[in-house]
């Protein structure tokens, strides 16, 4: 740290006769000389966590935009922040997350290998151009709502703040991979229905950012990311694969990030467990007339039966299959989040032949 | 190379694969996870973990104990075969025979783990992962 008698000849007026002030050169509060090690990656977020640098306060003195860690004057603005203790937004895994979001960024026109994209079947290409219609709209809530809480979000949070900066960017790109490919292949966007929008406004009208954590992260990308799966699984070609992985990377690591604050806001809070089931019993619901909603069901169906010829026999039935598995990899990651929703769930698990015993042992265990 | 699947020689010519071609991962970014393989035969069980760290794999270890990975992908040798062979043929994993597809419908190959943030890594690094097993069409697949 720099000390009051360290440069001691400095002037205390400008050429100009305006008062200097030197103190950020001498006797700040702030931690000197922490000289973090690079780790061989490079000098991450994580490396720079040390000393007072890594503690990130429980509740933060401040609600201005002055970085953690720096000597900050008392009166410093008020930026109106409401998110402002650690529980409302942190997770445990969110700085490794952001540094590997930051490596594992991809570019939707240089990393596809559009070149690659052959003619298909007229009744495939309509499946895939309706599937890409309905990614790349839903897509987007998951960058609107997180910029739609940010600016609430107390300043000494600075990493999840980033985190989110990231899953915005990968949401733009998601948006315009699947536009990309509706437009790509001699196909086109294609129809829009009001199911999906019923489901984005319950997501961005969420009354606390842990509501639309669990909403958005868990819920609704929790399901995009078995689409996504899905997708890859059933992908007419290796582009369509590849978009896909690209995509679901990114997913999951909005749903790590969202499983983990929701785990840590339950353990510091237990009393947030019920806001958040509240708000998974109304999420739930309203998945359930999005995922029923003919335009995706049915798609996917042709998908899954490579054409529409077995639709009947082949589609639909593994597209149960499948549908039962994002079930189970939901409670799974409701589960992990402390919030279990067996018991609480308003899905009709029965009425899909599940087995809710088997769902309570697997629950813990599916990836 | 002539080995097995089923064997640590295997896997160590993948890793020197992937280590050896980094342009080929730098696009996709740095990766961190440890994976075991099982592959289940009715003479015993292969298993092999697999340490990804930055654009390389690190180390090629047989396991003998307790599972000690982000994440377990483990299903019968024949399973595995089929989809090196697939690899092999189109020079890349195409339709259901690839890791993501296989663990999705999880009839033969289930990917399984304990530790919530280290089976997301299955989905986070997965584009890491197949293109790793896609390195066998450079290493002769032949097993049996």
């Amino acid at each position: 740290m720099a000390d009051d008698v360290a440069y001691p000849h400095l002037p205390t007026e400008s050429p100009l006769g305006a008062p200097l002030d030197w103190a950020w050169l001498r006797g700040t509060r702030a931690e000197w000389g922490i000289h973090p090690k690079p780790s061989p990656r490079g000098l991450t977020m994580l490396d720079i966590a040390t000393g007072t640098y890594g503690d990130v306060p429980d509740r933060p003195p401040h609600r201005s935009m002055a970085p953690r860690g720096a000597d900050v004057d008392d009166d410093t603005a008020d930026m109106g922040y409401i998110l402002n203790r650690k529980t409302d937004v942190w997770a445990d895994n969110v700085v490794e997350l952001y540094e590997e979001a930051v490596a594992r960024q991809w570019s939707a026109t240089r990393d596809i290998p559009w070149g690659e994209l052959r003619e298909l079947p007229s009744d495939l290409e309509h499946a895939m151009c309706q599937l890409c219609t309905l990614l790349t709209e839903v897509e987007m809530i998951a960058a609107d709502l997180p910029a739609k809480w940010m600016w609430r979000l107390n300043h000494d949070f600075i990493e999840a703040k980033m985190f989110l900066c990231t899953q915005i960017m990968d949401e733009a790109r998601h948006a315009e991979v699947f536009r990309k490919r509706a437009l790509a292949n001699g196909g086109g966007l294609l129809l829009s229905r009001s199911g999906p929008t019923s489901l984005l406004r319950t997501i961005i009208e969420a009354k606390t950012y842990t509501q639309a954590s669990a909403l958005m992260h868990l819920l609704g990308e929790g399901f995009v990311l078995d689409i996504f799966r899905m997708g890859e699984l059933i992908a007419p070609t290796d582009v369509e694969k590849r978009i896909f992985r690209m995509c679901m990377q990114d997913e999951a690591r909005h749903v790590a990030y969202g499983t983990m604050h929701l785990r840590y806001a339950v353990e510091h809070d237990p009393d947030v467990a019920e806001e958040i089931h509240e708000a998974l019993d109304v999420g739930e619901q309203v998945l359930i007339d999005f995922g029923t909603a003919p335009d995706v069901s049915t798609a996917l169906a042709v998908l899954l039966a490579g054409g529409t010829e077995h639709v009947e026999d082949k589609g639909f039935p593994l597209s149960l299959e499948l549908t039962k598995k994002q079930l189970t990899s939901y409670l799974a990651r409701c589960e992990r989040a402390g919030v279990g929703r067996l018991g609480r769930s308003v899905i009709p698990f029965d009425l899909l032949g599940m087995d809710v015993d088997a769902l309570q042992a697997t629950a813990k265990s599916a990836p | 190379m002539s080995a097995g699947i089923g064997t640590v020689a295997f896997f160590d010519a993948l890793a020197d694969e992937m280590n050896a071609h980094p342009e080929r991962y730098a696009p996709l970014g740095e990766a961190e996870m440890v994976v075991e393989v099982v592959m289940s035969a009715p003479t015993g069980d292969f298993r092999a973990r697999l340490a990804f760290e930055g654009l390389g794999c690190s180390g090629v270890t047989a396991v003998d104990g307790a599972p000690d990975a982000d994440f377990r992908l483990t299903g019968p040798l024949e399973a595995w075969q089929a989809m090196f062979d697939d690899i092999v043929a189109h020079g890349r994993a195409t339709g259901k025979h690839t890791i993501n597809s296989l663990a999705l419908m999880g009839d033969e190959i289930v990917c399984l783990g304990d530790d919530p943030m280290g089976l997301d890594k299955f989905s986070r690094f997965n584009q890491t992962l197949q293109e790793f097993l896609d390195g066998a069409r450079h290493v002769a697949a032949g097993a049996r």
